[in-house]
């Protein structure tokens, strides 16, 4: 959404992105990885297991600090950032959404979905406002006095994606969303996220799931470490 | 978010007002009712005790100090010590006599202790006493030791030469005697003694509220008793009381003055509130004890909070939490369990304070520095056992923080 105020090109580039774990023994995870993703991309990042799918995804979310190579979000270079910048920039640009959810378990979906924005400085009746639309928008509108545990696998997971699009983000970061939902969940997962980004999220889709992978319209594959294939449909 | 203009990301900062830091903080103590609740109990003894015993000793020693500004520290008591020659030193007949002539002395009354038996009537006579001794004593007695009358009258020029007697409050109450309107006899060395009058409890002489007190001229008459004073209290002016102490034995006994002895009857309560304060110290040491217990308990239960919640401290940060946000949210967390059991603390020790003054007749004193302490130090303890847990989650690296088992 709002692809037309978006000044630069790329929601996220990457220019020769390299991580080394110090160790003992030393990993290189991401060897000299580049790739720009516009506005409006489904994009999936596949390979198999230790390929570096995780710390790539950290990288992107600004979790984790690059050992070298640049990396810009909206056009704006975020290598060398504080801690507190890099917040700043989770908080407004980036969503995620994990594998095991991480819903906070004392709170209802609503105010799980809420907290999407409890640290951007919006008021709090506006957050929840914001939740509630967005609560509706992946079809859990009813649900949102509900509890996590109160909750189906694949409800939580929705409740997770909404959190992630809740503060309007440049890119939705989701490493393994269905890692934990039977196949049924899975596939009406993937289908929201289509969805979602049929109406203009930017979605990077993280997993070594083929099947998952497949509604992707472009594929980047990883191989130790590096950018083994760049598809698009 | 949609101006990316380039300029500098000033729209770009993580914000969280003080009404969600608070949420924030106290969200995980909704989610974990019974173990906040458990965690807090160190402290809640703690500052109750504090709380408890400085209000206590407040109000114990608060009347002591009333007691003695209203009874003075200018009374003295004159009795025969223990001599070499005599076995039974005694004061001489004429002691009263020559107290007076102290120039600062202005009020002299002795008292002679008589043996016999007090009782109700002349059926009951089991041999027990019930603790009362027979006194005679002078008709200012009651002035010099600044007492008062529960009831009835004191003896005067009239009621001394009679057998009539004013009780000590204990000795009414063992007696279990209230009515001093003349109807009260009492059977006192085998001989029918009235009751006039009941005195209220006489702080500077203890032993004369368990007495039964008559003339001297009524103990000679009906009792066959003619025996020198034994102790004398003595009033003299404060300024001088010193000397007036000092020349005390020499005055009463020239020939042997070491067989004098003279105390000041306000010592007693003055070595009373001087032992409450030890009690007192030893309590607050005792306090201060069990709030390290409970802070060591709290730093331990937020270093295990923020263990068990290392995913939550990783989303959060996720979600654009900066460092200072995560400690914020476990400071206060910690802050407000702390708080959580100063407050309960400072109640359960009014409570005590309250019921155990009330039972002993004290007023109730509770400082407000003790309340404001409570709390307050509540506060430091907070903070102090909250820092390092709170350190430890800001520090965490979120990627870290967000990988699970
Ligand atoms: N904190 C770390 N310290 C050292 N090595 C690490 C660390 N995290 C990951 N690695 C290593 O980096 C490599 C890439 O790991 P990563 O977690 O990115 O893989 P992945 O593609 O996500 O694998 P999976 O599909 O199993 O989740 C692996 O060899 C891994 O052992
Ligand atoms: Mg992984």
């Amino acid at each position: 959404m709002n692809l037309e105020n978006r000044s630069p090109q790329f929601a996220l580039e990457l220019k020769e992105i390299s991580k080394v774990y110090p160790g003992p023994p030393v990993v290189q995870a991401l060897s000299d990885v580049s790739m720009s993703v516009t506005h409006g991309e489904l994009l999936g990042i596949i390979g198999s297991s230790g390929s570096g799918k995780t710390t790539l995804l950290h990288i992107m979310g600004t979790l984790s600090i690059p050992s070298s190579g640049s990396m810009f979000i909206d056009g704006r270079n975020v290598v060398g950032m504080s801690d507190k910048q890099l917040s700043g920039v989770r908080s407004q640009q980036i969503g995620f959404v994990f594998q095991e959810f991480f819903l906070l378990p004392g709170f209802s979906a609503l105010e799980n979905v809420a907290n999407g924005l409890l640290y951007s400085g919006i008021p709090s009746d506006e957050r929840m406002e914001r939740a509630f639309e967005m609560l509706g928008r992946v079809g859990l509108g009813h649900r949102g006095n509900h509890l996590p545990n109160e909750l189906s696998g694949g409800e939580q997971q929705r409740v997770a994606v909404a959190r992630a699009l809740v503060h309007n983000p440049s890119f939705v970061l989701a490493d393994e969303p269905t890692g934990n939902l039977d196949s049924e969940n899975t596939a009406s997962l993937m289908e929201l996220f289509s969805t979602l980004n049929e109406e203009g999220t930017t979605v990077i889709l993280i997993t070594h799931d083929l099947e998952v992978a497949k509604s992707a319209q472009r594929k980047i594959t990883l191989r130790d470490g590096r950018v083994d294939s760049d598809l698009s449909r | 978010m949609n101006d990316s203009t380039g300029n500098k990301f000033t729209d770009l900062h993580s914000k969280m007002g003080l009404r969600d830091t608070f949420s924030v903080g106290s969200s995980g103590l909704r989610t974990r009712r019974v173990r906040a609740a458990l965690s807090v109990v160190g402290i809640t003894i703690g500052i109750a005790a504090l709380v408890g015993i400085l209000g206590l000793s407040q109000s114990g020693s608060a009347d002591l100090l009333k007691d003695l500004d209203a009874l003075g520290t200018n009374l003295l008591t004159v009795q025969a010590g223990d001599g070499f020659r005599s076995q039974q030193a005694s004061l001489s007949s004429d002691a009263t006599a020559m107290i007076d002539r102290i120039g600062p002395v202005y009020e002299v009354s002795a008292t002679t202790k008589i043996a016999g038996g007090v009782f109700l009537n002349d059926l009951i006579q089991d041999g027990r006493t019930k603790g009362i001794t027979i006194v005679a004593a002078d008709l200012n007695l009651l002035r010099a030791q600044r007492g008062s009358l529960k009831s009835g009258k004191f003896l005067d020029e009239m009621t001394s030469q009679f057998p009539f007697v004013v009780l000590g409050s204990v000795a009414a109450e063992r007696l279990g005697i209230r009515n001093t309107s003349g109807k009260q006899k009492i059977w006192l060395k085998k001989k029918w003694f009235m009751v006039i009058g009941i005195m209220e409890p006489l702080p500077l002489a203890a032993d004369l509220d368990r007495s039964a007190i008559v003339g001297y001229p009524a103990a000679g008459k009906f009792l066959e008793f003619e025996e020198p004073p034994e102790i004398i209290y003595v009033r003299a002016y404060p300024e001088h009381i010193h000397d007036v102490r000092s020349v005390m034995p020499a005055t009463v006994n020239p020939e042997n003055p070491e067989e004098v002895q003279v105390g000041r009857a306000s010592d007693v309560l003055e070595a009373r509130i001087a032992a409450s304060d030890t009690f007192l110290n030893l309590f607050v040491g005792l306090g201060a004890v069990a709030l390290l217990v409970g802070t060591i308990g709290i730093a331990n239960v937020m270093v295990i909070a923020v263990i068990e919640r290392r995913n939550e401290i990783g989303l959060r940060r996720a979600l654009g939490a900066t460092k200072f946000h995560i400690a914020s949210q476990f400071l206060t967390e910690s802050l407000l369990l702390s708080v959580l059991g100063g407050i309960t603390g400072v109640v359960v020790g009014i409570s005590v304070t309250a019921i155990y003054a009330i039972s002993r007749d004290w007023s109730i004193v509770i400082p407000v520095y003790v309340i404001a302490g409570g709390i307050l130090s509540s506060i430091l303890i907070g903070g102090i056992a909250g820092f390092y847990p709170a350190m430890r989650a800001a520090n965490m690296s979120p990627t870290e923080a967000l990988r699970t088992k």
